[in-house]
């Protein structure tokens, strides 16, 4: 959030698709429309949000913004250039600039390796550096992220889920990426401990310089982490906008309804929610015309028949509403966190101060 | 709990006269201690836990993975298995009855009856070769003297209850054939077939996504209003806690760290651990700064400190910390908190 992000596009997506599956021999032809003619910009140095619930796309539009998956269709653009025709050398370059952390850390890493040599992997693959000066770059990347150094020859099961996370981290970072995309990477982790990996990555961005890529659902770390937001439902971008105005004014009806379902921490509030019905259709038979009809409480016929756009409100926004302005007078929507009660305030306040004394006499890893 | 004319009513069919409480609480625990073999000597996973439950009340368990709220569930539930896990110490009052102190036999007539559970994975937790019907009507045969076909009946008219479309149709379904959200439906409807007085529900919603999330919680709510059932509620999101919970307890490393009523536990924290868990929450207003964290990670067993277990932790620790087990003590009428200095700005004001 220090860097005032500009509009110089560093990773762009241009009607990308992803379809899964096929039928079998004899079964009828069953595809999954992951991801469904997706356009986006993420502008260089800023924080960039994708959002929704399980099975909207947003991991697969993740890995396809790094070409870990091939698209079906579209492209993406590397600092203008596509990174679709790279051939196997440009690519392996290209993966230094982009890197991923994952959701899982227990899962993404390999058991049978040493932390130091996860950690050198990437050092070594690249040809960065090599003996001595390679176990210095690594043991400057574990201090980096709150690892001790004298730890690189453990094994990763030896450490807990947030270490882990670090370790994931560390590995990212080994080749100086310019833009890392994190997929759900707080989501398995304990608040407290999530809280550590925010601050850590927010610190790690603004040291190296980084463009970030965040996928995730838990729509107060996106408040809190991003600088623009894209929401997702069924495959489609269905609202894209800058973080504050989408909190304090969604536009599309599914961000409404997924803003109003959040849990507000203060029991002072409790207020009757509406609440969006049933589940989340299909991706391998998404429903005709608006893809949120069957669920929206403002459907008309309509938005039965007729794809919505992604059309660009006045203000910069995009949506894909055919009633997005009507909707607006409705009053839904904008969430209200109340402020914390004063006797937290002060607590918080007095836990801050006491916390950063807690850091200084030693700097120890957390 | 003289806190029931601050909470709001937050569904629309709402029951006033369920809302009255007896003064005896329905599940009274003292001082439950739970043990693992093999544990430093000493070291309880549940130490001296202690809280209650009344008629139609809710009781959420809030704490970090590790921090024993599972455990303190399955201990009152009689499905620890023995060994490794050995109940040490304490008292579990059920409506006149020490749990603690039953038989198998009695505890497996007890359980899915007067009392049940929910749990948080819906797949894993249901029998995928059976059909929805069969094992919702099985808890019913198991408890009731009642035929097959009167014990489906039943299942038809929960699975009504808990809101699942085309019920006729799911009770034949398998549990693969229906999504996470309707999963749980399932879970709750098959928890409270047989009208229990006390539900404990061991993270139901964290699996599922915020808006299916929001439905399930919403009829968890409605039904407990309708049939006045006690509900003990095991989380770690501090949102759903302030959105259903009547008395909240605080639960790190096995020893309830805090508890009180809900308002009390959001309005006017005592404990470090409690504040530092909502400063690591993003809030979701306008941004405000970095977020405050807890330093480190839980220790392990054989690192627990013998004083206060969240010592190495905390900003405000000192020896008398790390040495002396704090008690739970009363900040205000029915508010406790296990720290030496709490209030912390009388004891700890003034940043010296």
């Amino acid at each position: 959030m220090s860097v005032m992000p500009s509009s110089d596009i560093i990773l762009e997506g241009v009607g990308l698709k992803k379809h899964f599956g096929s039928g079998g021999l004899l079964s009828s032809p069953t595809v999954v429309r992951a991801v469904d003619g997706v356009s986006l910009g993420v502008r260089r140095g800023e924080t960039f949000a994708i959002v929704g619930e399980s099975g909207c796309g947003k991991s697969t539009l993740g890995r396809l913004l790094l070409r870990l998956i091939e698209p079906s269709d579209g492209d993406v653009r590397y600092e203008g250039r596509s990174i679709l025709k790279l051939n196997k050398s440009e690519l392996r370059r290209l993966r230094r600039d982009l890197q991923i952390i994952f959701q899982d850390p227990f899962a993404s890493l390999n058991p049978r390796m040493n932390v130091g040599d996860i950690i050198a992997e990437p050092i070594w693959l690249h040809d960065l550096a090599s003996g001595r000066e390679k176990r210095e770059r690594v043991a400057d990347l574990m201090r980096t992220v709150g690892l001790l150094p004298t730890h690189a020859d453990r094994y990763p099961h030896e450490f807990s889920g947030g270490q882990r996370q670090r370790i994931g981290i560390a590995r990212a970072l080994a080749g100086d990426p310019k833009l890392i995309v994190g997929d759900e990477p707080v989501s398995a982790l304990d608040v407290s401990i999530q809280a550590q990996i925010i601050n850590l990555l927010e610190d790690l961005k603004d040291r190296f310089g980084l463009t970030l890529v965040i996928v995730a659902h838990d729509l107060a770390v996106i408040r809190h982490m991003s600088d623009r937001v894209a929401v997702m439902y069924l495959g489609e971008i269905v609202e894209l906008s800058e973080t504050d105005a989408l909190f304090d004014n969604p536009l599309h009806p599914y961000t409404q309804a997924l803003l109003a379902a959040i849990p507000i921490p203060s029991p002072a509030n409790r207020q009757p929610k509406a609440l969006l019905q049933g589940d989340v259709p299909s991706p391998a038979a998404p429903p005709s015309g608006c893809r949120f009809h069957t669920r929206c409480p403002h459907a008309r016929t309509l938005c039965k028949e007729q794809h919505p756009a992604l059309e660009t409100a006045p203000d910069g926004r995009q949506v894909a509403c055919h009633f997005w302005r009507e909707i607006q007078g409705a009053g839904a929507g904008s969430i209200s966190a109340p402020p914390p009660s004063a006797a937290l305030a002060k607590r918080l306040a007095l836990y801050r101060t006491w916390r950063e004394r807690q850091d200084k006499p030693v700097a120890t890893s957390p | 709990m003289g806190h029931e004319a601050v909470r709001q009513p937050i569904t629309e069919a709402h029951t006033p006269q369920t809302i009255a409480t007896s003064a005896q609480p329905l599940l009274n625990v003292q001082g439950l201690s739970v043990r693992f073999d093999g544990a430093p000597k000493g070291v309880n996973v549940v130490d001296d836990v202690s809280f209650s439950v009344s008629k139609g009340k809710t009781l959420c368990i809030v704490g970090e993975s590790g921090c024993g709220k599972s455990v303190t569930s399955l201990a009152l539930m009689g499905l620890l298995p023995t060994p490794p896990a050995r109940i040490v110490g304490g008292s579990a009052m059920f409506d006149g009855q020490d749990l603690l102190t039953l038989t198998e036999r009695e505890r497996a007539d007890l359980r899915g009856d007067r009392m049940a559970m929910i749990f948080q994975e819906p797949m894993t937790s249901l029998n995928p070769a059976f059909t929805i019907g069969d094992q919702i009507a099985e808890g019913i045969v198991r408890h009731r003297r009642v035929s097959k076909a009167e014990a489906m009946e039943r299942a038809l008219d929960m699975l009504k209850k808990v809101r699942i479309p085309a019920p006729e149709k799911r009770l034949r379904a398998y549990p693969h054939e229906m999504s996470g959200g309707m999963r749980q439906r399932v879970m709750i409807a098959m928890a409270l077939a047989n009208d229990p007085q006390l539900l404990i529900a061991d993270e139901p919603t964290t699996a599922l996504d915020v808006t299916i999330q929001a439905q399930i919680l919403t009829l968890i709510r409605r039904l407990q209003e309708e049939t006045g059932t006690a509900m003990i509620l095991i989380t770690h999101d501090l949102g759903v806690v302030a959105e259903v919970a009547d008395e909240v307890a605080v639960m790190y490393a096995g020893r309830v760290v805090e508890s009180g009523p809900v308002e009390a536990i959001f309005e006017d924290p005592q404990h470090p651990y409690t504040i530092g868990l909502m400063g690591s929450v993003p809030s979701l207003g306008r941004r405000q700064g970095r977020l405050a964290t807890i330093r480190g990670t839980v220790p392990p067993a054989e690192l627990m400190p013998k004083g206060c277990r969240f010592t190495p932790r905390c900003p405000f620790a000192d020896t008398r910390c790390a040495n002396d087990p704090p008690p739970l003590a009363e900040i205000k009428p029915g508010h406790r908190a296990r720290c030496w200095y709490a209030p912390l700005e009388i004891h700890r004001g003034a940043a010296s």
